[in-house]
């Protein structure tokens, strides 16, 4: 790995001076230059014969092979009424066995070469990957791509997994973390939209084995995969052995070409304030936040280093601050600005505090998102975020695995390949008046959506001052129905 | 093995640590090169360098948790950890002098509160009030210092520069700064730029050399709430905090890490300062580096910065009650909003005796996806929907563990009869060859891909030097590699017992849904 990297003689610059008096503040330490040059995509990324691209990183430290394939797929391609066909189609590819091995033969196989596999299906992408001892690459490939090429879908193992969901779904209004972000993303997305929890006993009763075979045969071909392969293994043998197992897959017709569009959620969410009522707790859980931009935006940089500061950096943000250190009424306090992908991102604001100080929290939160609109952030606030942003994001070349997985991922998700050759330059290039600007642009009071889940007579209690507020029935976690709706 | 970490900041980990690994002989042995350092004062220093990306992954670790904690002081260990991120003489203060008289002033008024609610404590023990909190129950004088109180933590805000520490090395880039507990010690951890590696020696030293225990008692409201956050308002945290206190009887490792309610707000600044003089002493503290650096520089730095430090004026005490001997089973029966399941524990061994190796492959043969309990409880006879298994081993004592969870229309009872079929067999008949190797194939395996990263590493270095020495990391795998069928077959017999074992089984309370809409769920209810 270290051929990666530009890194100026640290070594002999640190050598202390033996007497050196230890300074008075870690201020006046002295540091030595640091020059960090990103790779570049070209570096690791390789085309096959057959129209595959793989990123390929090797690092011989340790005996150890990563690969790791993205498809083009998703939970937004799933048929009408099926709800949940896509991630269970992911997971059954690998535990319902292949066309050569049953699922007993399979699991035996891979436990025996202490080789880890899975497969699964997300919202906008599909994922499968293992990690063997380099000596197993060759047979670990083979039953990879068995298991995406001809999984068996065994129907033992599609009936077990279907009990589990089953016996899961029934306990989704459990614990109030996950209610809160089933209700979140439903409040903010819309019903319907296919990042919201749409799973019903029915929908799930209703899945045959003969879809997941169809969704599977529908998405899974070569010309929808990207690879990522990292650790010890010779680059030009890597190319070989995939070439070789992907070329005459690749000739077949491919079903569904183009992948259709993501499609964006048309939900317009808040302002609002919602309370779903869960009296068996004495900590309420809360979520204040709206939509925000696409990581495309100009204000890209600048939003990071405003959101760094609001919430986002720890115990050096403002939210983080007041609500925990200041007055001791939570023990996670922050926020997360997350820029979307393929459709708008969110902006959310979050903690947990006791009962009866969920609405004094809630109002901290409240003025400091009113705050960071109004004033300008300190000069010593933007250097702290700015150079925190500057010195961590090498890190997303830390390993091999990371840097062949950042760069696959981002050329999955079609973004610019010049992103982290201009990084620091536009992270260090932010004003206050930049922060000030882009909290004005994209920080909305008037659209905020607030959700509490918690014990609602004593968050009443405590004063909760957010407007006019929504009693949110816990729905039937089996049809998802909820009362009076 | 998993141990529950409880945590400074940020966000909560579950920390895997590596127990006891071994080589095939088809795996070239591993062989982990580490530069062992010591100070005079008996701070010792482990150094991996590791070329690679420019940063390093540095941390100490402190022989120290809740197991040295006695009733009255229950969640010390942890809440001490989060007190050592509240600055230092220099760190985290506009003004020294007036800061520590506030400080003095606190602690006085925080006693005499203290004797007021003491008060409070006896007439709610003879029953004259419900509960020692309602503030109608109050005396005039109580109120008065709850006044003074807040003046007082009003005017330590404004000599207090907020969260300083946090801001110097956030300001340089390093990232992941967190800490946290366990029962049997405290860790520290960061990562920094490769160039700023005297920042951390700066940083460490001072806040072990003049640590200042600033917004104590807010910061007591902090861990509370972390509470609730893990154990209160989950559906069953309370209840495995019963489980353990029922599993131990004279162990200290009974009460939780985080403490009980009671302790955790009645903790005073003076009793964490006694706790620091004894544990955090430098002959009880290991730190270790992994990454890009030069060694001999960090030698340097080692003795410059942290040779500063004074050796404790005794070592600290080892822990004397060990667990005593299980004579009779143990059941509890919780209803609580979670799936129907079982969790069957028997006490066994600590990290590093000689049966452990044999009780770690007894749970590999038994879990994972081809492992026994799942080929015949999940696909065989179609019982439970989940099962595992593990054998946890702590410093000073070690259970084994089995957990399954009800199949709609069967019970946790069945399971648990499932369950103990299995134990039988393994007691009864060797395991067979091939699963023997399977499962030393995987732990060699395992035993690689914790090597991966230098934050794996660091962690496991430093857990390991604080139990038996970081060298373990190389020793204990050739003891994997030596255990046969019939050590396994003899720990199943010698610990697996009905006598030694504690069992919780849960049922299903269903949660409440809105009027009209609630139907009967079918399963496992009582």
């Amino acid at each position: 790995m270290s051929q990666l990297f530009t890194v100026l003689a640290i070594s002999a610059l640190l050598s202390p001076a033996p007497d050196r008096e230890i300074p008075r503040h870690p201020k006046e330490l002295v540091f030595p230059e640091i020059v960090f040059s990103p790779p570049e995509r070209a570096q690791y990324r390789h085309v096959l014969p057959c129209g595959v691209v793989v990123y390929i990183v090797e690092d011989h430290d340790l005996p150890l092979v990563d690969v790791v394939m993205t498809v083009r797929t998703g939970s937004y391609l799933e048929p009408e009424g099926k709800a949940g066909v896509a991630s269970l189609t992911g997971s059954q590819m690998r535990s319902g066995g292949t066309l050569k091995q049953t699922p007993e033969e399979v699991d035996e196989e891979l436990a025996f070469l202490a080789t880890n596999m899975s497969s699964g299906i997300g919202d906008t992408e599909g994922s499968a990957s293992f990690n063997c001892l380099s000596k197993d690459l060759p047979r670990a490939l083979e039953i990879f791509f068995d298991m995406i090429r001809t999984p068996r879908f065994e129907p033992n193992r599609f009936e077990l997994e279907r009990s589990q969901i089953l016996q899961s779904l029934q306990r989704r209004n459990d614990q109030t973390a996950s209610i809160e972000s089933r209700e979140w993303e439903r409040l903010l997305r819309g019903p319907g939209f296919f990042s919201t929890d749409r799973r019903t006993k029915a929908s799930i009763e209703g899945i045959t084995r003969a879809d997941l075979v169809a969704f599977h045969n529908r998405s899974y071909h070569p010309k929808h995969f990207l690879l990522a392969v990292a650790g010890d293994v010779r680059t030009e043998d890597v190319l070989v052995r995939l070439e070789a197992l992907l070329k005459g897959w690749a000739k077949d017709p491919c079903p569904l070409d183009p992948v259709p569009p993501i499609p964006k959620p048309t939900n317009e969410p808040g302002p609002a304030a919602y309370l779903v009522d869960k009296p068996s707790v004495n900590q309420g859980r809360v979520t204040i936040g709206h939509l925000a931009p696409t990581r495309d935006h100009p204000d890209y940089h600048a939003l990071g280093i405003m959101n760094q500061i609001l919430g986002g950096g720890g115990f050096t943000s403002r939210i983080t601050s007041r609500v925990r250190s200041d007055e001791g009424l939570a023990y996670t306090a922050a926020s997360r600005l997350d820029l979307g992908t393929y459709y708008d991102g969110v902006f959310r604001a979050f903690f947990q505090s006791k009962s009866e100080s969920v609405g004094k929290a809630t109002k901290i939160v409240l003025e400091e998102i009113d705050r960071i609109r109004r004033e300008k952030v300190t000069k010593e606030e933007l250097d702290t975020a700015v150079n925190y942003a500057v010195g961590l994001f090498p890190r997303a070349f830390s390993t091999a695995l990371s840097t062949a997985t950042t760069l696959a991922s981002e050329e999955f998700t079609g973004r610019s390949p010049h992103f982290w050759r201009s990084y620091r330059e536009k992270i260090k290039a932010v004003t206050q008046e930049d922060v000030l600007r882009v909290a004005q642009t994209h920080l909305r009071p008037e659209k905020l959506l607030i959700l509490v889940v918690g014990n609602a007579e004593e968050i009443l209690k405590g004063g909760l001052s957010a407007g006019k507020v929504e009693r949110i029935p816990l729905p039937d976690p089996q049809t998802l129905e909820y009362a009076g709706k | 093995m998993t141990l529950a970490f409880t945590t400074n900041s940020r966000a909560a980990l579950a920390l895997t640590l590596a127990v006891a690994v071994l080589t095939p002989a088809a795996v070239q042995a591993q062989n982990v090169a580490v530069e062992e350092y010591v100070l005079e004062n008996g701070m010792r220093f482990l150094m991996r360098p590791k070329k690679g990306d420019p940063n390093i992954a540095v941390g100490w670790i402190a022989r120290v948790g809740s197991v040295n904690e006695r009733p009255g002081i229950t969640g010390l260990a942890h809440l001490f950890e989060h007190m050592m991120f509240k600055g230092t003489q220099v760190i985290g203060t506009r003004d020294i002098e007036k800061n520590l008289k506030i400080l003095t002033d606190l602690d006085r008024v925080k006693n005499d509160i203290a004797r007021e609610e003491a008060a409070l404590a006896v007439k709610q023990r003879l029953g004259e009030i419900p509960t020692p909190a309602r503030p109608e129950d109050r005396s005039r004088g109580h109120n008065e210092l709850l006044r003074e109180l807040d003046k007082l933590t009003t005017a330590e805000r404004g000599v207090i520069v907020k969260d300083e520490f946090d801001k110097v090395y956030t300001s340089a880039g390093a990232s992941g700064m967190n800490a946290g507990t366990t029962n049997d010690f405290t860790i520290y951890f960061i990562n920094v730029p490769a160039n700023k590696l005297e920042l951390w020696f700066w940083m460490e030293s001072d806040r072990l050399l003049n640590p200042v225990f600033r917004e104590f008692y807010s910061e007591r409201d902090v861990v509370r709430e972390e509470r609730r956050l893990r154990i209160d308002s989950t559906p069953i945290g309370r209840f495995e905090e019963e489980f353990d206190a029922l599993f131990w009887s004279s162990s200290p490792y009974a009460w939780p890490v985080i403490g009980w309610p009671c302790d955790i707000e009645a903790i005073t600044r003076d009793e964490a300062m006694d706790f620091f003089g004894v544990y955090y002493a430098p002959n009880n503290l290991t730190a270790c580096l992994v990454g890009d650096f030069d060694p001999a520089a960090a030698k340097e730095l080692a003795r410059r910065y942290f040779g500063r430090l004074k050796r404790g004026p005794r070592e600290p005490p080892g822990l004397r009650t060990r667990e005593v001997p299980q004579l009779a089973e143990r059941r509890m029966i919780a209803v609580a909003e979670t799936k129907p399941r079982v969790r069957v524990r028997w006490h066994t061994v600590p990290d590093g005796h000689v049966d452990e190796p044999a009780l770690t492959l007894l749970a590999s043969v038994l879990s994972g996806k081809t492992g026994r309990l799942y080929k015949a409880l999940v696909l065989d006879h179609k019982v439970a929907n989940d099962v595992d298994a593990d054998q946890d081993s702590l410093k000073h004592e070690g259970y084994f563990e089995v957990d399954g969870t009800a199949k709609p229309g069967k019970t946790p009872e069945d399971v648990e009869k499932a369950l103990y079929a299995e134990i039988e067999r393994l007691t009864k008949e060797p395991v067979s060859a091939r699963e023997l190797e399977k499962v030393k194939n995987q732990e060699a395996a395992a035993d690689y891909r914790r090597l991966r990263v230098n934050f794996s590493l660091l962690m496991q270095l430093l857990i390991r030097d604080a139990h038996r020495g970081w060298h373990t990391i190389n020793t204990d795998p050739p003891r994997v590699a030596a255990v046969t069928a019939a050590d396994i077959q003899r720990v199943a017999s010698t610990y697996l017992s009905s006598a030694n074992r504690t069992v919780a089984i849960y049922y299903t309370k269903e949660s409440p849904v809105a009027e009209g809409r609630a139907k009967k769920t079918e399963g496992a209810q009582r």
